[in-house]
């Protein structure tokens, strides 16, 4: 790992220790981040310069060229007022063909994005980091057998993206600075949430790997191949014991029901998945009700949860479930359209999976309109040899991605409308640029 | 639903060999007597309860998104995927635990204490509505559990990869349905205590299949017998802890206790705990309801266990070879040989020892302890028509 800062005698380290942020952590956690952004390695002049706001230059050495512009602009992070990290969302990695293929994708609108670039990861760190380890201490007061300790933790190692409890803590946040403004800190019940929708995604995600047959996730092998069924069956139910015990820890009737409404979405979801329809127009809105279900579901309740705990009024909590909504539906949107354009290094996961699975999705249900011959390929759930390869070169051809493509930026705009709704503070922005980076994602 | 049961019909004739899951029971049938004089007493108390709560299980089947998949049935059967077996169980309601029906029984034998509204509960039976989704939720946890562990673990070595993945899949999704909804009708209750209890029975029984020994279909195994045997008592938890396990490993009568406790008797002390709850009783009477659903829960896994070791086939982890082994631990080397496969062990060879030993009279004795306990319990009540049915019951077992 590439040591970015010069500590020391670097001013960014006094200006950062009156934030508050530990700069050794910050390196490495920044690093993280960049990664999963897709931002890592090349930092060019153009990146953040110009947007920063009094500025502290720091003398130029070669060798420190990579240093000093990072700390460039993280002087300008600091100095602003309001704290902001500086990674354009949207300058592209220089990874091959996927880069370039993305090009085209770019939602650049002017005056879409904010005027300071933030990172909302970078913003949440404190909270962020500690997400994982309660989550592990949670499961490990649990029990005390080991190997069930060890199948339920496997995907709690901080690798994930940790979108979930990334956007209830923002959504809290820019909440509480709504209604209280600057009195406002985190609530424990918050966090607890933003933990507790980690843990029913994850519960989830082991149970769709069992029945999946998924060979990988995260870039890692899945739970199936080191484990067996059974035992990797009932540590998903471990885990949503689990986090049902901390559901009614927190003590509030509305948060229960929606969270507990959670967890039956998910399972009708998979249900959906499972049955297919005749019609084109039916099938699109089942598609729909069940990408609600098994994705958006999750994050629009977990938002709204946050929100009443904050003591919000009805139509606060709306807001925020209307933005959890249509940031969930833009997310599994753009899921379904990378399953067709990325690669397996960057996903983690081999791609026409959802084809293989007999999935049809946003993508294929556009091509339809253009190429009738996938009708048939999707009752069949393309069973027949050859039938994934075809299809997966119909989309290609025809319109389906661009139009996936669209349909997400209107959730996204959508998402972006609503988090404008509330009072603005750092928080708020992020929400936006979370909404922009679902968007833009690679991985 | 006639097709569905023309079908479970079809594979009740046929005798499968059972794996050695706990819960499940061979479908044949029982001495006449006795059967006739069990249910008969159930009978009775379901009339004393107002419904027949066995059909509660029949919900999961009437469903309409489940229906449409029960098409495939057919083709499970066919493969002799464990889930058919579970669900054959269920129709046909062989000698299984209605638990639901023991909430009840408990909940009207306590009464309401506190002030209710008229709306809350039922004149007739004087039992809360709320009570009555308890009975619904245990049943619905019990049966989603007994999904999940039909499961059958897939190897390199496995045939029809694709089919008993499809019957994994279903088996999967039925028992997450019926867990979600039992979360979201314990959530309707809005009682904070009662759903973290309910919880972490959940959660109890999700340890359960990781307790001790398992072999490739993790099936349990017993633990080598300690040459010195101790009385390990496990400890009431009335709260939310896990259960510890230190020092029962190896003890056979304590890991026999402790596995039964994490596999259905926690369950039912904890839904007679939290119903008791929901009546608003003093904070003692629901850690009587406690102690009594999981005393009674023990001494009928103990008396169903020995009716089933005279079958072909029987769990290797139940009471009377686990007391076997306690008095005889050479017959060990027999039953290690499960621990790769099921089909190397000598059930015959198991049970000409077992029925020779004094096993069949140590788990008499194991269950008349469990049941002497329940009754104690018992008695800290005032009779009522409930409590002899309740007394009947544990005395039919």
């Amino acid at each position: 790992m590439r040591r970015v800062f010069a500590l020391g005698e670097n001013p960014v380290t006094t200006v950062l220790a009156m934030a508050s942020i530990g700069s050794g952590r910050l390196c490495a956690r920044v690093q993280e981040k960049l990664c999963q952004w897709g931002q890592y390695t090349r930092r060019e002049a153009y990146s953040c310069v110009r947007t920063k706001i009094g500025s502290q230059t720091a003398p130029r050495v070669p060798q420190e060229r990579q240093n000093e512009k990072h700390s460039q602009s993280l002087a300008a992070t600091a100095a602003s007022t309001v704290s902001a990290g500086c990674w354009h969302p949207c300058s592209r990695p220089e990874i091959a063909g996927t880069a370039r293929s993305f090009s085209t994708m770019r939602t650049q609108q002017p005056g879409s994005l904010p005027e300071y670039q933030i990172d909302p990861y970078h913003l949440l760190e404190d909270d962020l980091k500690d997400v994982y380890i309660y989550i592990r201490d949670a499961l490990r007061r649990g029990t005390y057998q080991d190997d069930l300790y060890e199948i339920a933790t496997y995907y709690f190692d901080g690798h994930g993206k940790a979108i979930r409890p990334m956007v209830a803590i923002l959504m809290a946040r820019a909440i509480n600075y709504h209604i209280y403004k600057e009195k406002s800190g985190l609530l424990s019940s918050q966090r607890e949430v933003a933990m507790i929708s980690e843990m029913i995604h994850t519960a989830s995600l082991v149970h769709d790997d069992v029945i999946d047959q998924s060979d990988f996730r995260r870039g890692k092998p899945s739970v199936n191949v080191m484990w067996n069924h059974k035992k990797v069956t009932m540590a998903g139910d471990f885990i949503l014991a689990v986090a049902s015990i901390m559901i009614a820890r927190l003590r509030n009737n509305d948060v229960t029901l929606v969270l507990s409404q959670v967890v039956t979405d998910l399972v009708q979801g998979e249900f959906m998945q499972l049955g297919s329809k005749e019609t084109e127009n039916e099938r699109f809105a089942h598609y729909l009700t069940k990408t609600y279900r098994k994705t958006a579901s999750l994050i629009a309740n977990s938002v709204k949860s946050v929100t009443m705990l904050a003591g919000a009024d009805e139509q606060l909590a709306d807001v925020s479930y209307q933005y959890g909504r249509n940031l969930g539906l833009a997310f599994q949107l753009v899921d379904d359209l990378l399953d067709f354009v990325s690669s397996s290094a960057a996903m983690g996961k081999p791609t026409a999976a959802d084809l293989k699975l007999g999935l049809a999705t946003a993508p294929v249900l556009f091509a339809c309109e253009k190429y009738p011959e996938l009708n048939p390929m999707i009752m069949r759930r393309f069973q027949e040899p050859g039938d994934v390869e075809r299809a997966f070169d119909l989309v290609h051809k025809s319109r389906g991605l661009e139009q996936t493509q669209y349909l997400a930026k209107q959730h996204c705009q959508e998402a972006v409308r609503l988090a404008n709704l509330l009072e603005e503070s750092p928080y708020q922005k992020g929400l936006i640029v979370a909404a922009d980076y679902v968007l833009n994602r690679m991985k | 639903m006639k097709s569905l049961c023309k079908l479970f019909a079809a594979c009740s004739k046929q005798t499968f060999r059972t794996s050695t899951l706990y819960t499940n029971t061979k479908i044949r049938m029982y001495k006449m007597d006795r059967r006739l004089e069990f249910s008969s007493v159930i009978k009775e108390a379901e009339k004393v309860v107002g419904y027949p709560v066995s059909f509660l299980n029949l919900r999961v089947i009437l469903n309409d998104e489940i229906a449409n998949i029960l098409s495939y049935t057919k083709k499970l059967i066919e493969m002799k995927h464990p889930l058919v077996q579970t669900l054959s169980n269920l129709v046909f309601q062989n000698e299984q635990k209605t638990f639901g029906l023991i909430v009840l029984l408990m909940s009207k034998v306590a009464g309401l204490s506190g002030n209710f509204r008229e709306s809350e509960y039922d004149r007739g039976t004087d039992i809360l509505h709320s009570q009555r989704v308890i009975a619904e939720v245990i049943e619905m946890i019990k049966t989603g559990h007994l999904m999940h562990t039909s499961l059958s673990n897939i190897d390199a070595s496995t045939k029809n990869v694709l089919d008993i993945n499809f019957g994994n899949k279903l088996a999967l999704l039925y028992g997450d349905y019926l867990l979600a909804i039992s979360s979201s009708e314990l959530a309707r209750l809005k009682n904070h205590q009662v759903q973290q209890i309910i919880s972490s029975a959940l959660r109890d029984l999700a340890e359960s299949q990781f307790f001790g020994l398992r072999d490739p279909q993790n099936n349990p195994i017993p633990s080598k017998p300690l040459p010195e045997q101790k009385d390990v008592k496990i400890p009431n938890e009335f709260g939310v802890e896990p259960l510890k396990f230190e020092d029962v490993l190896g003890n056979m009568k304590a890991e026999w206790t402790l596995r039964n406790i994490l596999c259905s008797g926690s369950l039912l002390a904890k839904c007679c705990q939290g119903s008791l709850i929901l009546a608003d009783h003093e904070f003692f009477v629901p850690k009587l309801a406690y102690i009594f659903g999981r005393n009674l829960a023990l001494a009928w896994q103990a008396s169903l266990e020995k009716v089933q070791i005279k079958e072909e086939t029987f769990s290797l982890v139940s009471a009377p070879v686990m007391l076997h082994l306690q008095h005889d631990p050479s017959l060990y080397t027999e039953i290690e040989k499960g621990l790769s496969d099921q089909k190397k062990v000598n059930y015959d060879l198991i049970r000409k020892v077992v029925m020779s030993g004094p096993g069949l009279d140590k788990t008499d004795q194991l269950k008349k302890e469990f049941s002497d306990t329940a009754l104690n319990v018992l008695n800290n009540f005032s009779d009522s028509g409930s409590k002899t049915v309740l007394i009947n019951i544990i005395k039919a077992l």
